[in-house]
C-alpha cells in the first residue's frame, strides 16, 4: 500500500476531525479572499466613478471663491481656442423633503444643478432605471438608486427644495442614477438637476462651482495654458487623480480596518490550524509508532503527515475561496446598501484569490512542520508508550509552532496591498503583535486564570465545574493554542468595539467643541450679516448669534502658496462657551491673541503637517491680493470643517471682515440663554432655519449622525470578526473532541462511580464555557491593547479622537465567548456521554 | 434476611458482525450481607461482563439484577447511575484516578459527584485515607503516588459512600507481588471489620483465596462454587487444589 493511501485513510477514518480542519482553513481563507474582492470591488468603484464623473473631460476647474465662477467666464471659456466643450455644475446643500403629509422625509443634500445638453457631450449619467435629464422638462431630478432605496422612493416621486419660491413646482425622478459619477459623492446624498431650475427656484443663483472641460485630442498643458489666460477668478484645477484621491480619502477607514481584519483573520486561521494538525498528529501517535515500528523511516512519516497536511489546506483553501466569494457577496451588497463605502460589483481578483488559497496552503503547511518533525522523530517504543504527553516543557513545545506560523504571517504581510494601509503601519504591526503575544501567553496563564475564572462554574457546577476547569491543564498547550485562537478573535470584536467607541467619543468631543452652545444654523448661501442678524436674533430663547465668517484663502510659503479656508469667529463667545480644545498655549491667552487681532489658530493637523507651532508666523491672504501675517496664537485639536482636509484656520471675526472684507456668513453659532431647555431652543433654532430655508445643526445630532455611519463600516467588520469567532469555537469543538478521545476510559470510570449522563454533558459544557470565558477575558486586554494602538498611533485618522472603553461590549464579549464556547461544547458533550462505559474500562490508554 | 445482590438467569449476547456472542448462558447467583465472594474464570470466560452487569454499568439481554432490594435491569439510565452511585463501589485493574485532582479529591469523587458539600465528607475522607495508610498524602497527586499506593486510593474512593457492594476487577492484576498482597489485605479487612460486601473477579487463585466463597466461571456459565469460609490466613492451597480437580 502506498503512503499516500494510508495518509488519504487516515483523513478519512476521522471524517469530523478533518471536516473541522478544512473548515476551519476555509473559513481563514474566506475571510482573507472577500476582504480582498471587497477592497478590489472599492477599487474599480473608486476608478469607475472618477470615470464617470469628469467623462470625457481632460480636467476640472474649482472655484476658489464661495462665489463660483460667473456665467459671462463659461461664455468665456467655451471660445478659448482648444476648449471643445465646458460644462459647468453648480452646487448648493439644500433641505429636500418629499410631498407634505404624515409620511413627509426632510434630507440635507447636496443639490448638483447641470446643463442637460452641454453636460451630455462631457458625461453620460450611468442610470440603474429611468432616463436622463432633458432641456424639455426642466423639473426632472436624478437621485442615487441607493440612496432611493434607502428611502423607499422610486421613479415618479416627487421632491421639494425647501425655501424655494412660491409657485415653482415640485422635482419629479425621473432616473435613478448607479453609484458613480456625481452618486459617488457624499455618500450618494445628491440631487441632480438642470442648473437653470436650482437657479430659478430661489432668488439667488446657485454658485457655478467647477467647470470641466473638454480639451479635444491637442495638448493639454498648452489649452491650459489658454484656459488660464481667459479667466479672472482664482481657480484650482483637478485632474482624475485628484478626484480619485478626494474619493478614496472618504473610505480611508474602510481600507485601513478591512486590511487589518485581513491580518486577524489569517492570525486565527494560523492558530487554528496549528493546532489542529499538532492535535491530529499526537492523537495518531500510536498509529504512526506502529508504521515506524513496521519498517516506515522517518522521512516517509514526515510525508505522511505533509501529504495529510496538504490535503487539508488544498480541500480547505478551495472551498475558503468558494466561501470567500459568497462572503465578499454579501459585503459588497451590505456596503452598497448602506454606502458605508463605494463598491461595485464582483471583480475577481486573480492575484488577491491566489493570494488566499496560497496563504491558506502556506498557514496549513507551516502548521504541520512542527507535528509533521516531532512524527518523524519519534521513536517506535515511544510512539507505543501508554503515555502521550510530551517530555518538552511548555516554552519548547510553543516555539517552534508560534516561530513556523509567524513566518507565514510576515510573508502574508509582505504580499498584502501594502498601500492601502498607508501610513499606519506601524500600528497595524504593533496590533498584530499584540494579538500574537496574547495568543502565545494565553497557554501560560491559562491554569492561574482558570483557577479564577473557574470559581464561578465549579459553584454553579459543582464536580463537574471543577474536573472541567481541571481539564484545562491536561495539555496547557493544546488548549492555550485553542484559547488563543478563540482569544484572537474576540480581541479583534473588542478593538473594533473600542475604536468604534473612541471614534464616537471623539465626534462628540469634535462637535462639542466647534459648537458652542450645541446650536448652530447653516445656509446653502452666505447670507450678510448686517441684514440677517435680527432674524437670527428673532430667535426665542437665544442668547447670542455668532456668525462665523468664512473665506477662501491660500497661505504664502516661499516656493508658492497653498490653499486655505479661513473661518472668522467670534472670540467671546467660543471662549465664554467653552469652546475650542486648545494645546500650545494658555487658553485665555490664545482667545486674548485673537481678540487683539492678527493671530490664528491653526488645527492640530497642519500644525504637524507643515511644521508650525504657537508663536511662529503664518502668512494668509487671498489669491491676487496682499497678505497678512498672522501669528499662530494656539493649536486647536478640532476645527470646523471646510473643503480642505485639515478644517478651517480660525481667526477673528473682526480680522475676517477688517482684513479680508468678509461681511456674510453661511455658518451661524446659536447660543441660547442658560436657563431655556435644550429641545426647546433646538425647536426654536429648527423654526428660524426654516424661516431662511437653512439647515438648523444640532451637536448631539451632527454626533449621531457620525456615529451611525461609522457603526455601518464597524458592523460590517464586527460580522467578519464573528467568523473569527465561529473558527475559534470550531478549533474549541477539536481541543475537546481530542481531549475525550484521550480520557474514554477516565470518563468511563466517572460514569461508573455514578456520574449521570447530564453530569458528564455538564463537565464538557463547564470545560467549554471556561475555554470561553478566558479567551473573554484575556481578548479584553489584547483588544483594548491593539485598539490604543490603533486609536494613539494614526491608524486612520476618521479613528482618532481620545479613547473610550465600551464597558458594556467588554461584558458582551465576556458572555457571547463564553456562550458561544459552551455551544461549541455540545456535540463534544453528548459524544462524551453516549460512550459506552463496559467497553471504555477496557481500553488501555 | 434477603441476599444484598442477587442475579437472576443472566443472559448477555453481544453482535458480532452478522451473528452474535454469547458472553453469560443463564447465570443466577446471590450473595449476602458482608460476604466476600470472588469470581473466578480464564479469560473471556465471562467473569468480568458478569462484574459489570452486577454493578449495573451494563444491561443483560435477559435476566435481572438485584442489588440490596433495587431491580436495577429495569430501571432507565438516569435512575440505574444513581443507584449505581449510592449502591456500588469499583475498583479496577488499572487504577484510573483523575490526574488533575488530588488524593483527597479523588476519594471525595463520588460526594462531589452527588453534588455533597465539602464540609459534610471531610472527616470520611480523612477516616478513609488512614485507612488505606496515606493520610500523609491527601494534597499528593496521583502521579506522585506509586502503583500500590494509587491502588489504595482508588479502594478508598470505592469505599467512600459504604456502598452496599463493593466491585473490584483485577484489582491486583497490575501490581507487584507485596503490593497486590497489600490490597488483597485491605479489601479482607473492610470485609472483615466493616461487614463490606465484596465482589472480587480475578484468574489469580492467590487473590481468590480471600474470599469466603468462590464461584468458578466458564463458557459464560457458573460451573462451580468453592466455599472457603472467612480465614485469617488466606491460604490459596485448598482453593488450588480444589481448582485442579476441575481441571482448571
Amino acid at each position: 500500500m502506498r503512503l499516500a493511501t494510508i495518509a488519504w485513510r487516515g483523513l478519512l477514518a476521522r471524517p469530523l476531525r478533518t471536516a473541522l480542519a478544512i473548515i476551519g482553513v476555509a473559513l481563514g481563507v474566506a475571510v482573507v479572499a472577500a476582504t480582498l474582492i471587497t477592497t478590489a470591488a472599492s477599487d474599480a468603484a473608486l476608478r469607475s466613478a472618477t470615470v464617470d464623473l469628469l467623462g470625457k473631460a481632460d480636467v476640472r476647474l474649482r472655484a476658489f471663491d464661495e462665489t463660483g465662477f460667473t456665467p459671462r467666464t463659461v461664455q468665456s471659456l467655451r471660445a478659448v481656442s482648444g476648449v471643445i466643450t465646458a460644462a459647468p455644475v453648480s452646487e448648493r446643500r439644500l433641505v429636500v423633503h418629499t410631498d407634505p403629509g404624515p409620511d413627509e422625509q426632510v434630507f440635507s443634500l447636496v443639490v448638483f444643478g447641470v446643463d442637460p445638453e452641454i453636460d451630455a457631450r462631457v458625461r453620460e449619467p450611468r442610470l440603474t432605471t429611468g432616463v436622463s435629464l432633458s432641456v424639455d422638462s426642466p423639473t426632472d431630478a436624478l437621485v442615487a438608486s441607493s440612496w432611493a432605496a434607502r428611502h423607499g422612493l422610486e421613479l415618479g416621486d416627487q421632491l421639494r427644495l425647501d425655501g424655494r419660491r412660491e409657485g415653482v413646482p415640485p422635482l419629479r425622478i425621473i432616473g435613478l442614477m448607479a453609484d458613480t459619477g456625481f452618486a459617488a459623492l457624499e455618500q450618494g446624498d445628491v440631487l441632480v438637476v438642470s442648473r437653470s431650475t436650482l437657479d430659478e427656484s430661489f432668488l439667488v443663483p446657485a454658485p457655478i462651482r467647477y467647470l470641466d472641460l473638454d480639451l479635444g485630442d491637442g495638448d493639454v498643458s498648452v489649452a491650459l495654458d489658454r484656459v488660464t489666460d481667459a479667466l479672472d477668478e482664482p481657480f484650482v484645477v483637478e485632474t482624475a487623480a485628484d478626484a480619485a484621491e478626494r474619493l478614496a480619502s472618504a473610505q480611508a477607514s474602510f481600507a485601513s480596518i478591512g486590511f487589518l481584519f485581513g491580518l486577524i483573520a489569517m492570525v486565527v486561521g494560523a492558530f487554528l490550524v496549528g493546532s489542529t494538525l499538532a492535535m491530529t498528529v499526537g492523537e495518531r501517535t500510536r498509529e504512526l509508532g506502529l508504521l515506524r515500528a513496521a519498517g516506515t523511516t522517518s522521512r516517509q512519516v514526515l510525508g505522511l503527515v505533509l501529504r495529510q497536511a496538504l490535503a487539508l489546506g488544498v480541500a480547505g483553501s478551495a472551498l475558503g475561496i468558494v466561501l470567500g466569494l459568497l462572503l465578499a457577496t454579501g459585503m459588497i451588497g451590505f456596503l452598497a446598501s448602506t454606502r458605508a463605502a463605494l463598491v461595485a460589483g464582483l471583480p475577481i481578483p486573480p492575484f488577491g484569490l491566489a493570494l488566499a488559497f496560497v496563504l491558506g496552503l502556506g498557514v496549513t503547511m507551516a502548521g504541520s512542520v512542527v507535528p509533521a518533525i516531532r512524527a518523524a522523530r519519534l521513536s517506535p517504543l515511544a510512539a507505543l508508550r501508554p503515555s502521550r504527553q510530551s517530555g518538552l516543557g511548555l516554552s519548547a513545545r510553543l516555539r517552534t509552532l508560534i516561530v513556523a506560523e509567524l513566518v507565514v504571517v510576515v510573508l502574508g504581510i509582505l504580499f498584502l496591498p501594502m498601500e492601502r494601509a498607508g501610513t499606519a503601519l506601524l500600528p497595524l504591526i504593533l496590533s498584530l503583535a499584540l494579538l500574537l503575544g496574547g495568543a502565545v501567553a494565553t497557554a501560560y496563564v491559562l491554569e492561574p486564570l482558570g483557577k479564577i475564572i473557574g470559581r464561578p462554574f465549579e459553584r454553579i457546577f459543582g464536580a463537574q465545574g471543577l474536573l472541567g476547569r481541571a481539564n484545562l491543564s491536561r495539555d496547557r498547550v493544546r488548549t492555550g493554542l485553542t484559547v488563543g485562537a478563540m482569544m484572537i478573535a474576540l480581541a479583534a470584536v473588542v478593538a473594533l468595539g473600542t475604536v468604534a467607541e473612541s471614534a464616537r467619543a471623539g465626534a462628540e468631543r469634535w462637535v462639542a467643541s466647534i459648537l458652542p452652545g450645541g446650536n448652530a444654523i447653516r445656509s446653502s448661501v452666505p447670507l450678510d450679516v448686517e441684514s440677517f442678524r435680527p432674524t437670527f436674533e428673532s430667535t426665542p430663547g437665544l442668547q447670542v448669534a455668532s456668525p462665523v465668517l468664512e473665506l477662501p484663502a491660500v497661505r504664502r510659503v516661499d516656493d508658492g502658496q497653498q490653499e486655505v479656508v479661513l473661518a472668522g469667529i467670534d472670540p467671546n463667545v467660543f471662549q465664554d462657551e467653552g469652546a475650542l480644545i486648545i494645546a500650545g498655549a494658555a487658553r485665555a491667552d490664545a482667545y486674548a491673541a485673537l481678540r487683539g487681532g492678527g493671530s490664528v489658530l491653526v488645527p492640530a493637523s497642519f500644525a504637524a503637517r507643515v511644521g508650525v507651532g504657537v508663536g511662529d508666523p503664518v502668512i494668509l491672504g487671498q489669491p491676487g491680493a496682499e497678505a497678512t501675517e498672522f501669528v499662530v496664537s494656539g493649536i486647536v485639536e478640532y476645527t470646523i470643517p471646510a473643503r480642505t482636509p485639515d478644517g478651517a484656520l480660525l481667526i477673528s471675526a473682526a480680522d475676517a471682515r477688517d482684513l479680508f472684507g468678509v461681511t456674510t456668513a453661511s455658518l451661524w453659532v446659536m447660543v441660547p440663554q442658560p436657563d431655556v431647555a435644550p429641545t426647546v431652543f433646538a425647536s426654536a433654532v429648527r423654526d428660524t432655519a426654516t424661516q431662511l430655508a437653512a439647515q438648523p445643526l444640532t451637536a448631539r445630532e451632527l454626533a449621531a449622525d457620525l456615529g451611525r455611519s461609522l457603526d455601518r463600516l464597524v458592523g460590517l467588520f464586527d460580522v467578519l470578526a464573528l467568523i473569527a469567532v465561529v473558527i475559534g469555537a470550531l478549533g474549541i469543538v477539536n481541543t475537546l473532541g481530542i481531549g475525550i478521545s484521550e480520557r474514554v476510559r477516565e470518563i468511563a470510570i466517572l460514569r461508573a462511580h455514578g456520574m449521570t449522563v447530564g453530569q458528564v454533558q455538564a463537565m464538557v459544557v463547564a470545560e467549554a464555557a471556561i475555554m470561553g470565558a478566558i479567551a473573554g477575558v484575556l481578548a479584553i486586554l489584547t483588544g483594548l491593547a491593539v485598539a490604543y494602538a490603533l486609536v494613539n498611533g494614526g491608524a486612520s485618522a476618521d479613528l482618532g479622537g481620545g479613547f473610550r472603553v465600551p464597558w458594556g461590549l467588554l461584558v458582551a464579549v465576556i458572555l457571547v465567548g463564553t456562550g458561544i464556547a459552551a455551544l461549541a461544547g455540545l456535540y463534544p458533550a453528548r459524544v462524551a456521554a453516549a460512550m459506552p462505559i463496559v467497553r471504555h474500562l477496557k481500553q488501555f490508554e | 434476611m434477603a441476599p444484598i445482590l442477587e442475579a437472576r438467569d443472566l443472559v448477555k449476547r453481544y453482535p458480532i458482525g452478522d451473528g452474535e456472542a454469547e458472553a453469560l448462558r443463564g447465570v443466577s447467583l446471590q450473595v449476602e450481607r458482608g460476604e466476600f465472594v470472588a469470581i473466578m474464570g480464564s479469560s473471556g470466560s465471562g467473569k468480568s461482563t458478569m462484574l459489570h452487569l452486577l454493578g449495573g454499568l451494563d444491561l443483560p439481554t435477559s435476566g435481572e439484577v438485584v442489588i440490596d432490594g433495587i431491580a436495577i435491569s429495569g430501571l432507565d439510565e438516569e435512575h440505574r447511575t444513581l443507584t449505581r452511585r449510592d449502591k456500588t463501589g469499583f475498583v479496577f485493574q488499572f487504577f484510573n484516578l483523575i490526574p488533575l485532582l488530588s488524593v483527597a479529591e479523588n476519594v471525595a469523587l463520588p460526594f462531589m459527584i452527588a453534588g455533597d458539600a465539602a464540609s459534610s465528607h471531610r472527616d470520611r475522607v480523612t477516616e478513609l485515607l488512614v485507612l488505606v495508610g496515606l493520610g500523609d498524602k491527601a494534597e499528593h497527586r496521583p502521579d506522585q503516588l506509586s502503583a500500590g499506593e494509587q491502588q489504595r486510593v482508588a479502594l478508598a474512593r470505592a469505599l467512600a459512600t459504604s456502598p452496599a457492594i463493593l466491585l473490584a476487577d483485577e484489582p491486583t492484576g497490575n501490581l507487584d507481588y507485596t503490593t497486590g498482597t497489600e490490597i488483597l489485605d485491605l479489601l479482607w479487612d473492610s470485609a472483615d471489620r466493616l461487614d463490606q460486601t465484596i465482589v472480587l473477579v480475578t484468574h489469580d487463585a492467590r487473590a481468590a483465596a480471600y474470599a469466603d466463597r468462590v464461584l468458578v466461571v466458564r463458557d459464560g456459565q457458573i460451573r462451580d462454587e468453592i466455599v472457603l469460609g472467612r480465614r485469617r490466613d488466606h491460604e490459596a492451597r485448598p482453593l488450588i487444589v480444589r481448582l485442579a480437580e476441575l481441571g482448571l
